[in-house]
């Protein structure tokens, strides 16, 4: 598929998807994030542009990507194949893999056919109280592409959530809030400084921007990856409810790290350190929310 | 102290016999259970006497076909079991088979000594038995359907041979024919007694000697054979009552003997004579013919008149009726189909075919569900076991209380009903020529076969049809790899295929060459049925037979008809699209070298890869899946052109009991990358693992078929993982998920809600889970009962869909 400057970049489109909002869903993955969070489950996810994935395991060693690579970015390394410094990302090499053992992640889609891909489940979404969801990565990197693909949506009256880590400017906001009907809200940590050592940018936009999307009246649920010993903490507790209770708002949806994420990061060009931690396990979620509930946040358990 | 005593009162008596019926079924539900499937020789023997005695020689065939069943009915064991409330004993085991030495027969009985100890559906036998039945197998060698059904030698060897380990297509119908939905209704309200004086009302238009007086007067001594037949029970039940000790008891035998005084001999008048009488026929049907696919159809319909009025007189109430109908459904598993190691392959599970259909609508369009429905639904959640089957007709009007229950059974992980769309099923069968109000009365037959209750033979499990063989012969010139012998039509070198078209043209060019072969083999059996095994009991049991003085073997029901069943079709469109793809568009390799590979089994693990990777139906992808459509569609077109003789169409099924895992074991390797010997995808399904994007992709792929066209019936099994459908929310997404796919023209589906970790499990430590039910192919099989592969293929696809 042709890049064109018009197109997003989509990391994947998940049908039949029931965690990312009511009912039946079909979730988009854009490529792009504005944010390098430390514990990402979705490192594939973070850079605008496409790029190559490499899945050892899966490589039998046949050497047809060296043959088609133009760039000569091939190498034969145990776990590497792939030398990112010289690396284009023309994707020959994942074409002539028959192991499926080096992939594009990136493809970029135009509207229409996007539309078109989402409107083959409308039935299933319009009865079960579904939609699409737009997630990531970080689907407000591209309001451009949004900003004329929510209207079609729309016209063919989809439910549309969206997932954002709230780092946007509020312009690009705007003209799409009238075609929104939920947003989940990431929260991640209260104290600029530590969020910006957790996820590469302090929090002063976030939380101005969690406020004006309050204001709007747009419904938004908060959402917090626990994530133990970054952000799980009794002070982060206590001042994630304050501002949660400063907006009026009294819910906070808990995900559960994981570390599936890390496995992914050997995968592609170095951007990530992995963190080395185990999943937090159901029962440290619910202790949070016992700590939530001091503080007079009901906790919602995503695990 | 127990806790009544602390509370000062006494239980109330309504709670203590509601304990005691829970008891009762329990305790019927474990004698079932725990008994060890056997064999029982009594009718094949009786059978045998029968027909050894110069003295019915000469006979006409119905009549010897009548006395000779009410021969066995007279003369085998008959049982009143403890805590029975329903009576009737299929065999003289608590469960167990009957053999049919005139049909399939004399391939069970080669191999019976090996019954017992064979790995897969080990089934007990006596050594009497073994040595009385060894004796009946010469006798039975050159009389039995098989080798009857061709007269000239050298036809006869091939057909034999052809049909003992069957690769191409297997003719289930050499096995008898059964598969019907009897008119239970017309015996509930008449008796034996009403089907009598038809027939003598009918008999006097015929002349004596005639062939249509001879058939009347079978069906006079077959209707008398299963009353008296009745009446073995209510003596049975008077001398135990008269011995009986526990009054309760003693009360309930009396019932039953003054039940089976009156039924199936006279019209029932109540709820529990409707359902004993329906229980003889049941039993005496299943002995006449091949023991598989008789199903008792709408049975909330044909019981709810006497329900209704015994329960406004106050003689019934619904627990008491849910007691017999639990006990009935437990009676349908005493029966098992005996089968030679062969068949088991095909047909696994110790399936045999019972089917219950509920719900739906009355002759007018009417919701018809009642309480009975609901009752019946109960009933599959509580019980959970192998038979009946449990199908449920949904149509727009079905009450949302009938939805939430089979939503709660599904949910649940009963894994039972099977649901079926009136919306399609009524006008596909308006199109072969059913009236609106007969199609609109439908139930299902066996597996998944839609036909209309006393009135239709349709033999919809006729036989099964290996479509990726079809692929392999096209390939080859005609013949299998490796093979000398063509087997098929001969069609051009692969060197002249120029284009997608020229191999499609060999295809469609071989699939009518094996059609046609297949049904010139079927009529050739369905006239050996017509000639030689004649079936008054079946026939008086459905329209037309009577009044026509004609057997329903021989065409004297009211619709007719015979079901092919189209095996492997995503296998094979699949293949036609690796080929398009693979050889015309990438260009990878030509098609010579692609037949080589194949021939070799795809040695090359690259090419295996790269075949496997490409597009593959059930996702949604309109240019991959128009290829499955394209093959059902030659198939089904080229069997309409053929008429049954019967006078009814052959009809297209995509279901396969587990032939796709038999004959996938006998077809050499396909392009769609799955190597030689591995199993097809099941039904209509997707190849194993193959639809990637979900259900809603899936169930789109599946309602591209022409529906209207596969007549026959579909099996969609569509496996979901437990945890997926936790909740509230879960459940509501799910019937949401399944409702669509019926909006939006979904013929059928069942779903299995399974745990892969427990079928693990079971797989590694059987005593475990011993009676872990899961469906199969319209079907519900207990997890033990299959093969070590069907298990495989089970715990494979309840991975895939648990993401």
């Amino acid at each position: 598929m042709t890049a064109g400057t018009e197109d997003a970049a989509i990391v994947d489109i998940q049908r039949f998807s029931l965690h990312d909002g009511p009912g039946i869903r079909t979730t988009i993955f854009f490529k792009g994030c504005a944010l390098r969070c430390a514990w990402c489950q979705n490192p594939e996810s973070l850079r605008i542009k496409p790029e190559m994935a490499f899945y050892s395991e899966r490589c039998r060693n046949t050497m047809r990507c060296a043959a088609v690579c133009p760039e000569d970015a091939i190498i034969e390394e145990p776990d590497h194949r792939i030398d990112f410094s010289k690396c284009t990302a023309c994707g020959l090499c994942a074409e002539a893999c028959d192991h499926d053992a080096i992939r594009l992640i990136g493809t970029h889609l135009d509207e229409e056919t996007l539309v078109a891909e989402i409107l083959k489940d409308r039935d299933f979404f319009i009865d079960s109280g579904g939609g699409v969801t737009l997630s990531g990565g970080e689907p407000m990197m591209q309001a451009a592409y949004l900003k004329r693909l929510l209207p079609r949506l729309k016209a063919h009256g989809l439910h549309i959530v969206m997932q954002t880590g709230g780092l946007f400017n509020w312009a690009h906001m705007e003209p799409l809030l009238p075609y929104l009907d939920l947003i989940y809200f990431d929260l991640k940590h209260m104290d600029s400084e530590a969020h910006k050592r957790l996820t590469g940018a302090g929090n002063e936009q976030i939380l101005d921007n969690f406020s004006r999307i309050v204001k709007s009246g747009v419904r938004v649920e908060a959402r917090m990856p626990v994530v133990p010993g970054l952000n799980d903490d009794a002070e982060n507790i206590r001042a994630t409810a304050r501002f949660l209770g400063s907006q009026g708002h009294w819910a906070l949806h808990c995900l559960a790290y994981h570390n599936l994420g890390e496995a992914k990061i050997p995968r592609i060009a170095p951007i990530l350190a992995p963190l080395g931690m185990p999943s937090l396990d159901l029962s440290a979620l619910h202790d949070m929310a016992r700590r939530f509930k001091e503080e007079g946040i009901d906790v919602i358990i995503c695990d | 102290m127990s806790l009544s005593a602390i509370n000062g009162n006494k239980p109330s008596s309504a709670m203590t016999a509601a304990a005691a019926r829970m008891d009762r079924i329990g305790r019927l539900k474990q004698a079932v259970q725990t008994a060890k499937p056997g064999i029982c020789a009594e009718r094949a023997l009786i059978w045998t006497a029968y027909f050894r005695d110069r003295r019915n020689r000469g006979k006409p065939r119905a009549i010897q076909a009548a006395e000779a069943l009410c021969e066995v009915l007279a003369h085998k064991t008959v049982r009143i079991y403890p805590d029975e409330l329903i009576v009737g004993n299929f065999v003289s085991r608590r469960v167990g088979g009957a053999i049919y030495p005139e049909l399939h027969g004399v391939a069970m009985l080669r191999e019976i000594e090996t019954f017992p100890a064979r790995d897969v559906n080990p089934l007990q036998v006596t050594p009497e038995d073994i040595a009385a039945l060894s004796n009946i197998t010469r006798f039975w060698m050159p009389r039995m359907l098989a080798f009857k059904t061709y007269r000239a030698p050298w036809r006869k060897m091939r057909f034999l041979k052809e049909q003992f380990a069957p690769s191409h297509y297997t003719l289930n119908e050499l096995g008898g024919i059964a598969h019907i939905v009897p008119g239970y209704a017309r015996l509930i309200a008449t008796g034996t007694d009403g089907i009598i004086a038809d027939a003598r009302t009918a008999r006097r238009q015929y002349a004596p000697g005639s062939e249509n007086r001879a058939f009347l007067d079978a069906v006079i001594t077959m209707a008398e054979g299963l009353a008296r037949f009745g009446e073995r029970y209510a003596d049975e039940a008077a001398a135990l009552a008269r011995t009986e000790k526990d009054e309760a008891r003693k009360a309930e035998l009396e019932l039953i003997a003054r039940t089976c005084r009156h039924v199936p001999r006279h019209g029932a008048r109540t709820f529990i004579e409707a359902l004993q009488s329906a229980t003889f026929a049941q039993i005496a049907i299943n002995l006449e013919s091949l023991d598989n696919g008789v199903s008792p159809g709408r049975m909330d319909q044909f019981l709810f008149p006497r329900y209704e009025r015994d329960l406004a007189r106050g003689e019934i109430d619904r627990e008491r009726a849910k007691e017999y109908l639990s006990a009935f459904s437990i009676k349908m598993c005493e029966i098992i189909p005996v089968f030679s190691e062969t068949a088991t392959r095909m047909h696994g599970g110790l399936m045999s075919g019972q089917a219950v259909t509920i719900g739906g609508t009355d002759r007018d369009g009417r919701d018809a569900t009642n309480e009975l429905s609901h009752i019946f639904l109960e009933i599959a959640d509580e019980l959970r076991m192998r038979q009946p089957n449990f199908h449920a007709r949904i149509h727009p009007g079905a009450p949302q209380a009938y939805l939430d229950r089979i939503n709660t059974n599904l949910c649940g992980g009963a894994n039972s009903p099977a649901l079926y769309n009136d919306e399609v099923i009524v006008p596909a069968l308006q199109g072969i020529g059913y009236t609106l109000e007969d199609a609109r009365d439908y139930a299902v037959c066996g597996c998944v076969e839609p036909v209309v209750p006393g009135k239709t033979f349709g033999s919809t499990d006729a036989a099964l049809f290996n479509l990726p063989v079809v692929l392999e012969l096209a390939l080859n010139r005609g013949r299998r790899f490796g093979a000398r012998r063509r087997t098929g039509a001969r069609t051009p070198a692969l060197a002249r295929m120029r284009a997608m078209e020229d191999v499609k043209a060999a295809f469609e060019t071989q699939l009518a060459f094996q059609i046609d072969r297949l049904v010139r083999d079927l009529k050739a059996v369905e006239l050996a049925h017509r000639k030689y095994h004649p079936t008054p009991l079946s026939s008086m049991l459905l329209e037309g037979c009577i009044d026509s003085a004609t057997c329903s073997t021989a065409g004297g029901a009211r619709y007719n008809g015979s079901g092919v069943q189209c095996v492997g079709p995503s296998d094979t469109g699949d293949s036609l699209y690796a080929i398009e793809q693979a050889v015309f568009r990438d260009r990878r390799l030509t098609l010579p070298a692609l037949a080589d590979m194949l021939a070799h089994n795809i040695p090359d693990d690259g090419m295996l890869a790269y075949l496997r990777g490409l597009g593959k139906f059930g996702n949604d992808e309109a240019a991959v899946d128009r290829y499955t459509l394209y093959a059902v569609q030659c198939f089904a077109d080229r069997l309409a052109a053929h008429r049954n003789t019967r006078g009814g169409p052959y009809t297209t099924g995509l279901y396969s009991m587990t032939t796709h895992y038999y004959f996938g074991s006998l077809t050499g390797a396909l392009p769609n990358g799955r190597r030689k010997g591995a199993c097809f995808s099941s039904g209509i399904a997707p190849g194993n693992g193959m639809d990637r994007k979900g259900p809603t992709a899936l169930f789109n792929s599946i309602n591209r078929f022409d529906f209207t066209r596969l007549r026959n019936g579909i099996n969609l099994n569509a496996r979901f993982d437990r945890h997926t459908l936790r909740g509230g929310t879960g459940q509501a997404t799910f019937a949401s998920l399944l409702k669509t796919y019926f909006r939006r023209g979904g013929m059928q589906i069942q779903t299995n809600v399974l745990d892969p970790a427990v079928l693990i499990e079971a797989r590694d430590n059987p005593d475990l889970h011993p009676n872990l039910l899961v469906r199969i192919s319209g079907y519900s099989a207990y997890f033990n009962d299959l093969t070590p592969e069907m298990k495989d293929e089970i715990i494979r696809r309840s991975h895939h869909l648990a993401a």
